[in-house]
């Protein structure tokens, strides 16, 4: 019993933080239908960049996180702006295409630049464990977690409640009828991006300071995000933290009972089913076809 | 039409002729890997460009292929002639499993369950150590035993010219394919689908048709690589052979069948060129994939297609040209949906 609730514990942490690394892809592709392979690169860069501010620089964590979230914010601008503006309408194929050909670029010039040894945030939060009855937390990781929940519900206000996320929704669901109405949807779409990659980068920066960060990371952190939105259902956050803690759950109970090895396939075997039975997600209340 | 089978089988006659002027190790590699390409390439195309939905999990059959053409080689000491057609068998097999649950779904939801698919398949043979041997790979896959005393040269001929054969079946097979009914109703599907469904064509048994040749064409093209490299690892699930395809795909010119060859041969001698740059070529080939979707949409062939075209219908055209264009982008769209009209015109 004991270490079922130690792996649930672990699981639910998890689960937060596969939510939190994946609540940029739940704008950009649950939202905006992007298809952005680039999305675990725009973590890797956060981790990477708040890696070369805290602990090469020595800069306050804080201060990192702000120039971290605004350099990921103007990156995130310009590529919609420059690439993805000129694919747009074209349907998903060659967004595909230019956010794969961009992934190979960064992971690769990062490669370059970082090499492959993995680094590590500098964070301030004690690595001490709380001991809750049978169940042992960091309290860093305690600490993210409640991070997490800032961050999720902050950008779900922001899309439910400020004329901002109006416009937004407004866009994705008809971009002509926004235009008709006074909305410059150009700029809503780089905004979109902007905010999808600040939360990756701030996801990467966070999270780096638990995990190491690897310029060679950013394939896998892709692949898991796609499938915490597709579990949870397009373009809805709180689909994404359901979608997050179904599969930190589902690994670490795989992982704890069952075997090490295939605790990775779960996640995609998960998605199989689910898009099989339920194609619009788990929780999406849209009969959406996919 | 007719163009496309005069410039295939010139591309093979020449081929097949290549060996004359350039008879050195270095240079029957470069040609294997072609040949081993343009089967990869047709076998991706044949999805991309006559279904119109985007596999990126396409590395499942020709992993399936590989890891086929291995065992049976490796522990069933099978025949070269009995293991690379098997290997075609068993990925159709797959195929036909794979396609019936992913073609079902469209879109994004498409390329994301393929991508699940392989991924899965690389972690069972990653994972699978009994059957797989797992990170360790098959190795030591017999050569055919009538090459085996031959030179380094020699090898190298015969693998050159099993490989042309079967990519030229392939292609053959490919073009029949395009060409048949079954072809043209898909590609009616892949232009409109409820048009075609309203004439009684139905997407999913097209598709799944579509599907299974493409996997079995990915298989051989597994079967051949395996029995060539002697070695089959779970890297052959991979993401890498994953964007080679696609760029091969995209940069030749999706939806002809010359397309693929034409980008085959191009991404070949574009990754023998920037082994130069060593590490840094993988940048420079990220910039190569953003450059060819914005500057080359249709691809190398479809550029050229265009061009002979329009040079063809240029007379019955020119009139009602300028109408049809201010049609397809009415005043009110969006500024930056409309680009995409500007590749057409």
């Amino acid at each position: 019993m004991d270490l079922f609730l130690q792996l649930v514990a672990n699981g639910l942490v998890l689960g937060a933080f596969y939510a939190l690394s994946a609540l940029g892809l739940t704008l950009v592709f649950g939202l905006m239908r992007v298809v952005n392979f680039a999305h675990g690169e725009l973590y890797v860069i956060g981790g990477l960049f708040g890696w070369a501010l805290t602990a090469v620089f020595g800069w306050n964590y804080f201060l990192a996180l702000v120039v971290v979230v605004i350099v990921l914010g103007i990156l995130g601008y310009l590529i919609d702006q420059i690439l993805i503006a000129r694919v747009r309408g074209q349907g998903e194929e060659p967004t595909i295409l230019l956010t794969i050909g961009l992934s190979i670029f960064i992971a690769n010039t990062a490669l370059l630049i970082v090499g492959t040894t993995p680094v590590t945030v500098a964070s301030p939060f004690a690595s001490k464990p709380l001991i809750l009855g049978p169940v042992v937390i960091t309290q860093a990781r305690l600490l993210l977690v409640v991070i997490c929940a800032v961050l999720i519900a902050a950008a779900n206000l922001l899309i439910q409640k400020t004329t901002l996320g109006r416009a937004m929704r407004a866009t994705f669901q008809d971009p002509m009828a926004a235009q008709l109405v006074g909305i410059r949807t150009p700029r809503i779409y780089g905004f979109t991006f902007a905010l999808g990659a600040t939360l990756a980068g701030a996801a990467g920066m966070l999270l780096g300071s638990i995990y190491v960060v690897e310029a060679s990371t950013g394939g896998i952190i892709s692949l898991k995000a796609f499938v915490v939105v597709i579990l949870g259902g397009m373009g809805s956050f709180a689909g994404a933290v359901a979608g997050g803690l179904i599969l930190g759950l589902t690994e670490a109970l795989w992982g704890g009972y069952v075997s090490t090895g295939y605790v990775d396939a779960i996640g995609f075997a998960l998605v199989i089913v689910t898009l099989l039975v339920r194609p619009y997600g788990l929780f999406s209340r849209r009969a959406e076809r996919a | 039409m007719k163009f496309e089978r005069n410039f295939l089988l010139a591309a093979v006659a020449l081929a097949a002729l290549v060996p004359l002027a350039a008879y050195n190790e270095y240079a029957l590699h470069i040609g294997i890997m072609i040949m081993f390409s343009v089967m990869l390439a047709t076998s991706l195309n044949l999805i991309v460009g006559y279904v119109g939905e985007f596999p990126l999990g396409h590395t499942a059959f020709f992993g399936i292929g590989a890891y086929s053409a291995a065992l049976l080689s490796a522990r069933l000491g099978l025949p070269i002639y009995f293991t690379i057609p098997l290997a075609g068998i068993v990925a159709a097999i797959s195929g036909l499993a794979i396609g019936a649950v992913t073609l079902r779904l469209r879109g994004p939801f498409f390329v994301i369950v393929t991508l699940c698919f392989a991924e899965v398949l690389r972690l069972v043979a990653n994972n699978w150590i009994d059957l797989t041997n797992g990170p360790m790979g098959v190795s030591g896959i017999a050569k055919p035993p009538s090459i085996a005393g031959a030179s380094g040269v020699q090898q190298k001929l015969w693998f050159y010219y099993a490989g042309l054969v079967l990519a030229a079946a392939s292609l053959l097979v490919s073009y029949r394919f395009v060409y048949s009914n079954i072809g043209r109703a898909a590609v009616a599907v892949r232009e409109n689908r409820f048009v075609a469904q309203s004439i009684g064509i139905w997407p999913f048994y097209l598709g799944l048709i579509t599907f299974v040749l493409a996997a079995a064409v990915g298989g051989l093209a597994g079967g051949f690589y395996a029995h060539y490299i002697s070695y089959v690892g779970p890297e052959v699930f991979g993401f890498s052979f994953m964007i080679t395809m696609i760029i091969m795909v995209l940069a030749g010119g999706k939806g002809t069948l010359a397309g693929p060859v034409v980008g085959a041969v191009l991404v070949v001698f574009l990754e023998e060129y920037l082994r130069d740059f060593k590490d840094l070529r993988f940048s420079i080939f990220g910039l190569i994939v953003v450059g060819v979707v914005i500057f080359l949409p249709r691809g190398l062939m479809g550029f050229i297609g265009r061009r002979h075209e329009s040079y063809e219908r240029r007379p019955a055209e020119s009139a009602k040209g300028g109408v049809k264009r201010d049609r397809r982008a009415p005043a009110l769209e969006p500024a930056g949906l409309n680009r995409g009209g500007a590749a057409d015109a």
